[in-house]
């Protein structure tokens, strides 16, 4: 069983870093992090532009680089696929050129043919003999992954490959990234610091911040199910609060939580039957009830309050609402909007909301 | 007409280009690639022609390669004649002098690059030397270009560093620059105004035809 | 592909090159400046009578002195003053003390159209400095061209040094201080008589002659180096020979000069 992604970093400077990543064959997961948070330089590893002071590259049984072992395979000595965020296209060369650049391990006369057969598989048959700057960005992008493809790569990186395209092309390269990966066997690293981008596109996503790999899952643990503050707020769970641990409910099961004189109930099983908790709750479980016809749900820890805002994004109303025990700590959720409308709900409205016990995620007790 | 002379002047511009390409390219790149603390100080060293005037870099060439000096005299004991006042003299301080004219331009061409650019080469499995020639070399070209035409126009006009170190030797060190001033003393103004006009025109045309060329790789790369 | 092409072009020059390189060379004749005319039609009559050539370079006697101390691959020097030669042929640089081949005199030269008038004793001069007349006026460079030396101890024994320094341009050799005053971009200079004969510069300007005796005597001798072959022998026979002395003559170069 070759071909696995092992990576594990450590360095304090000049950037700080601190990551572990594993990657099966043909599993695209997904480096998740602001700007600034590394995932750059944890590719650039990968890749062996950049070397890190300690640390491990594995992919299947070959050693690319291990501090312990002194091993650095240069760059051209690893096969790792990169589209790079600006492609980096070699600009003299046709597209044609920039693929067979990339295939200095075949028989010459075998490179035209394949080359075209890989632009074949981008979908870019005709624009051979174009140059770089004869396309269009998603074109060239294209170009990119077919270079990045013709090396054979035992890893494939791609480097934020979509932001530099417009909305439009960048859902099509989406949809054309995410038919052409099937046919792919090696593992794959998405580098992106969009959260849609890797819900969409990766197996798995893992969290990265400051350096540090802080989490690692399906994109649904990832979102529903973050281990910290940190990744909350890097996934996007805005529902983040503190809480006291009361006991567990003999009957149910359920843990029974103080929320600042709120009680409430969670499928989760705390570490411990008392002390302080962080818990979050996404807002996908948080339930609006209705005004015509009972929701689902709604005996399920009910929280009454003033709608604070409501903020309508395309299709999907954004609400906030100030509870009744406490204002000072907001609850976000969104509904369709025409759900928002047909309840009426705007500012200043009294609304009723329902956490669903099965999406309140405990993170941490003190 | 001193044809002598022009083909001297020639040939002195044509090996200066040949020795210097090579180290421009490699001293160009370095500069442009690597950061050290010492930086500033290589480059300067490397402008210092720039504003140096031709005299003082003529005495210190003397003093190092001069007959009485050690590395001057390991020269005669190799060659059996002296560096000073020969041709391989003046191509010796000729690269040197020249080395800003071929560097800079050199430099500025890689720092042209995008790091992506060479990371991408490397990334393609090409190993340095591939991608210096395959990728790095045809896009660092037009500053190739200018550095070779800028030391072949500025060999061929250069005097003060010939006369100081060339003396004026028929056929061995006395190049264009040096002849019309010969010329000028010996009251033959026809043939310095014929050389003159000749070199004002070389020189011209040289350099035109330079910005052209570049001008069209420019717009191929896009 | 441009990039193969240019290496092919860089080799070319290279290969262009080599023969120059490899050629064996004529002697290298290193002259005073005041001697060139004369040189170069001595040279053209030793080249017809034994097809042998040699290379002339000319400079101030001095620069060439020091280019000979620092390994000039000269095989012979005419210097325009003897004490060069006496003082290289001591360091061991020469064959021998080498032979006078002329006394220099000076003489002041104006350009044609010149408010100067030409004349020897200095008188016109002196008046132009105290009219006002004298804007530029050119010596060869007293530190290391001979005829520039001469030429400040004769205006120092007209007593008019002082006065005319402020006045004074300076050629690096005598041929430039001549071209100078020729060129009418100095009102007059002081220069040798043997570049005031030659007839482009005849053509152009009015010279007289400064007493021989206001000046320390100006012996030019000449000396092989110890490099020197058969070629540069020939022709240093061939300059004592009399169709060189009768050059020489014709150029003011001569061994003696009657007064006048």
């Amino acid at each position: 069983m070759s071909g696995e992604l092992h990576v594990t970093l450590r360095q304090d400077a000049p950037i700080p870093l601190e990551a572990q990543i594993d990657c099966a064959p043909g599993e695209m997961l997904a480096l998740m992090g602001p700007s600034g948070s590394g995932k750059s330089t944890i590719l650039r590893a990968i890749a062996g532009t950049y070397r890190a002071r300690e640390g491990l590259v594995r992919v299947g049984g070959e050693t690319w680089f291990s501090s312990a072992e002194a091993t650095n395979l240069p760059p051209h000595r690893r096969a790792a696929g990169i589209v790079f965020q600006s492609y980096a296209l070699f600009p003299h060369m046709t597209a044609l050129g920039n693929v067979m650049a990339a295939m200095g391990h075949m028989p010459t006369e075998q490179r035209a043919p394949r080359a075209a057969e890989i632009l074949g598989q981008v979908r870019l048959s005709g624009l051979e003999d174009r140059r770089p700057a004869e396309l269009s960005g998603g074109q060239q992008q294209r170009v990119a992954v077919a270079r990045a493809l013709a090396r054979e790569p035992r890893v494939l990186l791609l480097d934020e490959p979509f932001s530099a395209v417009d909305r439009a092309t960048r859902h099509r390269l989406y949809r054309e990234i995410a038919d052409l990966r099937r046919a792919l066997k090696m593992p794959m690293i998405l580098v992106t610091h969009d959260l849609d981008e890797a819900v969409t596109l990766a197996d798995r996503i893992t969290v990265l911040h400051k350096g540090q790999t802080l989490q690692t899952g399906t994109p649904e643990e990832i979102t529903t199910k973050p281990n910290s503050e940190a990744v909350a707020r890097l996934v996007d769970v805005r529902n983040l609060y503190q809480g006291q641990i009361l006991g567990r409910d003999q009957d149910t099961g359920r843990t029974l939580i103080d929320w600042n004189g709120l009680q409430i109930e969670a499928d989760a099983t705390a570490a411990d039957d008392t002390g302080e908790v962080t818990w979050v709750i996404p807002d996908g479980f948080v339930v609006l009830h209705r005004r015509d016809r009972p929701s689902r749900g709604e005996h399920e820890n009910p929280v009454p309050g003033i709608v604070e805002n409501v903020l309508a994004i395309g299709q999907t109303a954004h609400v906030t609402l100030r509870p009744d025990h406490a204002p000072e700590l907001p609850v976000q959720f969104s509904v369709p909007l025409h759900v928002a409308r047909r309840n009426g709900l705007e500012r200043g409205v009294r609304a009723t909301v329902s956490l669903l016990s099965h999406g309140l995620h405990l993170l941490h007790q003190s | 007409m001193d044809w002598t002379a022009l083909i001297l002047s020639m040939q002195l511009a044509g090996v200066t280009v040949a020795v210097l390409l090579p180290i421009g390219i490699a001293l160009g790149r370095w500069l442009a690639v690597r950061d050290f603390r010492a930086k500033p100080l290589v480059e300067a060293l490397v402008a210092l022609p720039l504003v140096l005037p031709p005299t003082v870099f003529g005495y210190y060439l003397l003093v190092a390669f001069g007959a009485a000096s050690p590395l001057g005299q390991i020269w005669e004991q190799v060659f059996g004649q002296t560096l000073v006042f020969s041709f391989e003299g003046l191509v010796l301080a000729s690269i040197l002098f020249n080395l800003p004219f071929a560097v800079q331009p050199i430099q500025r061409g890689f720092e042209a690059i995008a790091p992506e650019i060479r990371e991408a080469a490397a990334c393609s499995g090409m190993a340095p030397l591939t991608a210096l020639r395959r990728v790095e070399l045809p896009l660092a070209w037009p500053g190739i270009l200018t550095a070779m035409v800028l030391s072949f126009a500025h060999t061929l006009g250069e005097f003060g560093i010939v006369l100081m170190v060339g003396g004026s030797i028929p056929g061995e060190t006395r190049t264009v620059a040096i002849s019309i001033y010969d010329k000028v003393q010996s009251f033959d103004d026809s043939g310095a105004a014929q050389m003159s006009a000749l070199l004002l025109v070389i020189s011209l045309v040289t350099i035109a035809l330079t910005f052209a060329f570049s001008r069209r790789i420019g717009r191929r790369l896009g | 592909m441009t990039f193969a092409r240019l290496i092919a072009f860089a080799l070319a020059f290279w290969a262009a090159t080599l023969p120059r390189i490899a050629a064996a060379e004529s002697p290298v004749v290193a002259a005073a400046a005041s001697v060139q005319f004369a040189l170069v039609e001595i040279a053209q009559a030793f080249e017809a009578e034994t097809g042998e050539t040699v290379r002339l370079t000319f400079g101030a006697s001095g620069n060439l002195a020091r280019q000979i101390r620092q390994g000039a691959p000269y095989d012979l020097f005419l210097s325009a003053d003897e004490s060069f030669v006496l003082t290289l042929a001591e360091e061991g640089r020469l064959r021998d003390q080498g032979v006078l081949y002329a006394q220099g005199r000076i003489g002041a030269l104006v350009p044609r159209g010149s408010d100067l008038k030409p004349d020897g004793t200095l008188e016109d001069l002196r008046a132009a400095l105290q009219d006002g007349r004298l804007g530029r006026f050119a010596i060869a460079n007293p530190e290391h061209a001979p005829y520039g030396q001469r030429a400040r101890e004769a205006l120092i024994h007209a007593g008019l040094w002082e006065a005319i320094e402020p006045h004074l341009v300076i050629g690096e050799n005598i041929a430039q201080a001549a071209q100078f005053a020729v060129s009418g971009n100095a009102d007059g200079g002081i220069v040798s008589y043997s570049l005031a004969v030659a007839p482009d510069v005849a053509a152009r300007s009015e010279f007289a002659l400064i007493p021989a005796d206001w000046h320390e005597p100006l012996g030019q001798r000449m000396a092989l180096t110890k490099r020197a072959g058969p070629v540069a022998e020939a022709f240093y026979a061939y300059l004592q020979s009399p169709a060189a002395r009768a050059i020489f003559d014709d150029y003011g170069l001569a061994l003696s000069h009657g007064e006048g």
